[in-house]
């Protein structure tokens, strides 16, 4: 198990290793105005000196070697036009908790709702529950995100009398976002988990189980779901940290502060910085789901090894 | 020797719903299980040997439903139960079942020990550590090694022969009075094959079993069977002792089923292989419903359901060619060498 992980760990480290070379050479190509807040007012000469103070003129490998290195310290360069001359890491840091939180919390609603609806669809198949589950899953596929949010923020906050703004000290302002947060996983889960457990139910080792005199209840409980769940698991911690990085409707809906909306912001105002590292954060942050998918998924299921053990025949 | 009846199927017909139309699986079949003995029901695939067994359990699909008959189980009818409550005083408890693919039939993310202390802590009251002593003990006596070790590991762990003695050790664990074996050799090559039929008889004893085995392979019978009940289109058309089944075969479908066992053949000629194919059973069937394919049909075959001839008291066959009335037809010559094959079989 250990030697697993620190296996899979050494892949990753190599793969974003690569990510960030590859990243790092095309945002070279990038126009050299996203370096510069007052780009018009300058001329070619000013210009030229400041990319070389930058060292932007150096050869790339260099360039590459140097970023490596300030990286190591834990540095991923100034905001050059965002928040001018702030460190991308401090911007970060100031948005990063909220949405932490609300991607915690809307994947909770999310496990909480779709778990048991997945496992109440495959138990009562083309019932109630399966119909209702179904036409649920359609209309978070089918309509667009932004449609269901709003009409969400239109009348929820209406009916439960909940303030239309998000505000970090109210507690009752959290419960829409994090609630339309949660809705299209819920979604997600209750599908795949449905499906994976009419998958276990139809298996051979359930007929067996029920041969043995093993009660329906049981059944579900100590081999379907757990057997249904393990495929299910490798794809949470992705899922949790593609929350975390935010959703740009609900962020603006409710004017969360978060980190929803800094990507695209900071593409369309050309700050190369910044650009260059959430890119890089970003994309850290799905190999680690990925990392630890398979990790979990390695703990869960016993047929998943890479080492080779004594007793198998 | 009169003998015990465990249990008792009376006149038991089921019919599945499929897309509408309604397919008759068993015709009214009567059998007499007796305590302790083996019996073999064999018959071709879709003659419905394996829904036979499903009912005993109540684990038909949910399509299939028992229209009309009795099972009698100590003195309850099987045919009446409704909840899963009821079932559960008899699946496991009572009835267990050994099916036919070791390889799918365990539970992939579940340790053995697991899964033969599920069955023992709900039939034997035992719990904990004195569970797994027993299914310790269990394994040692199915024939695998090293048993506490085993326990501990997984299903992908074990060879196909070693998996089926498992499956094998989950329904002894049971403690069942009658144990079903669902073509309990079909998926293990040749030279395991042997092995497990000889567990099986040796649990048969020690663990005092009465055992039912549904295969269509004759060889496997020839080596556990007391008993043989051919069964085609959902009915049983011959039933007796292995040895007036296999040497006094009277239904000509058991002649045609005998005739085209391998062993029989002779080198250059081609193999023995019954014509035509087994009846819609979608459709009510007239008659025989063998008479189709029977070169030796008779004319009322097609029009009346032949009842039971007696051959010998424990033996019996559906046909009219036992009637007094009936021309003398003598079966194929081939199986006067059946002695001599049925010995190359074991």
């Amino acid at each position: 198990m250990l030697k697993y992980s620190a296996k899979r760990l050494l892949q990753s480290i190599i793969t974003l290793f690569i990510i960030i070379t590859i990243v790092f050479s095309l945002m070279r190509l990038m126009p050299v105005e996203g370096y510069f807040q007052n780009f018009e007012k300058m001329d070619d000469a000013q210009i030229q000196a400041a990319l070389k103070s930058m060292g932007l003129l150096d050869p790339l490998w260099v360039q590459l070697k140097n970023f490596f290195i300030q990286l190591f310290h834990g540095s991923l360069g100034k905001s050059l036009i965002y928040r001018p001359n702030v460190p991308v890491m401090d911007i970060i840091a100031d948005k990063a908790p909220i949405s932490i939180i609300m991607g915690l919390v809307s994947m909770a609603i999310s496990l909480l709702l779709g778990i048991p609806l997945g496992t109440a669809m495959a138990r009562s198949k083309s019932k109630f529950w399966d119909k209702f589950g179904t036409a649920f899953i359609v209309f978070i596929t089918a309509v667009p995100a932004a449609v269901y949010y709003l009409l969400i923020q239109l009348y929820f906050t209406e009916w439960f009398n909940i303030p239309i703004l998000f505000s970090l000290s109210d507690p009752k302002s959290w419960i829409l976002p994090t609630l339309s947060l949660a809705l299209p996983n819920t979604a997600l889960y209750a599908m795949w988990l449905r499906r994976y457990m009419v998958d276990e139910l139809n298996k051979d080792y359930i007929k067996l189980a029920r041969a043995k005199g093993v009660s329906n209840k049981d059944i579900m409980k100590n081999h379907v779901f757990r057997n249904a769940f393990v495929p299910l698991i490798q794809y949470l911690p992705s899922s949790l940290l593609y929350t975390i990085m935010g959703s740009i409707y609900i962020e603006s809906l409710y004017s969360i502060p978060g980190m929803g909306g800094l990507l695209v912001n900071v593409i369309q105002r050309q700050d190369n910085n910044m650009v260059q590292a959430l890119v890089l954060i970003f994309s850290a942050i799905g190999i680690i789901g990925l990392l630890l998918g398979d990790i979990l998924m390695n703990l869960m299921d016993p047929r998943i090894s890479f080492e080779n053990k004594g007793g198998a025949r | 020797m009169e003998q015990e009846v465990i249990l008792s199927v009376k006149n038991l017909h089921v019919k599945f719903d499929l897309r509408g139309k309604t397919l008759n699986a068993i015709r009214g079949i009567s059998l007499d299980l007796y305590k302790n003995e083996s019996l073999a029901i064999v018959g071709e695939s879709g003659s419905g040997k394996s829904v036979l067994v499903k009912t005993f359990m109540g684990l038909l699909d949910a399509n299939g439903k028992i229209t009309d008959g009795q099972i009698i189980y100590e003195g309850k009818d099987l045919t009446k139960f409704k909840t899963e409550k009821e079932w559960l005083t008899v699946r496991g408890k009572k009835i267990a079942m050994v099916l036919q693919d070791p390889m799918t039939s365990l539970n992939p993310l579940k340790t053995i020990g697991y899964q033969i202390c599920e069955a023992i802590e709900l039939h034997q009251g035992l719990k904990g550590a004195e569970a797994k002593a027993q299914a310790a003990k269990i394994l040692q006596d199915v024939g695998i090694t090293e048993p506490e070790m085993r326990m501990k590991q997984y299903p992908h762990e074990f060879s196909g022969g070693m998996r089926q003695r498992v499956v094998i050790a989950i329904a002894v664990a049971c403690k069942p009075k009658i144990l079903i074996c669902d073509e309990p050799t079909t998926a293990l090559d040749v030279t395991i094959q042997a092995q497990i039929l000889n567990l099986l008889k040796d649990l048969k004893v020690k663990y005092n079993l009465t055992t039912i085995y549904i295969t269509h392979d004759l060889g496997v019978v020839a080596n556990v069977a007391d008993r043989i009940a051919v069964l085609y289109a959902g009915d049983i058309v011959e039933i007796g002792t292995c040895e007036e089944v296999f040497y006094n075969p009277r239904h000509p479908y058991t002649w045609a089923l005998l005739s085209s066992l391998p062993q029989l053949g002779i080198k250059g000629e081609n193999l023995y292989s019954i014509k035509g194919t087994p009846p819609n059973l979608f459709t009510d069937i007239k008659g025989d419903a063998f008479a189709p394919r029977n070169p030796h049909a008779l004319k009322i075959d097609f029009v009346k359901r032949p009842p039971y001839f007696d051959v010998s008291p424990t033996h019996k066959a559906r046909t009219w060619l036992l009637d007094p009335r009936a021309p003398k037809v003598e079966p194929p010559k081939i199986l006067g060498k059946l002695r001599e094959g049925v010995k190359n079989i074991d």
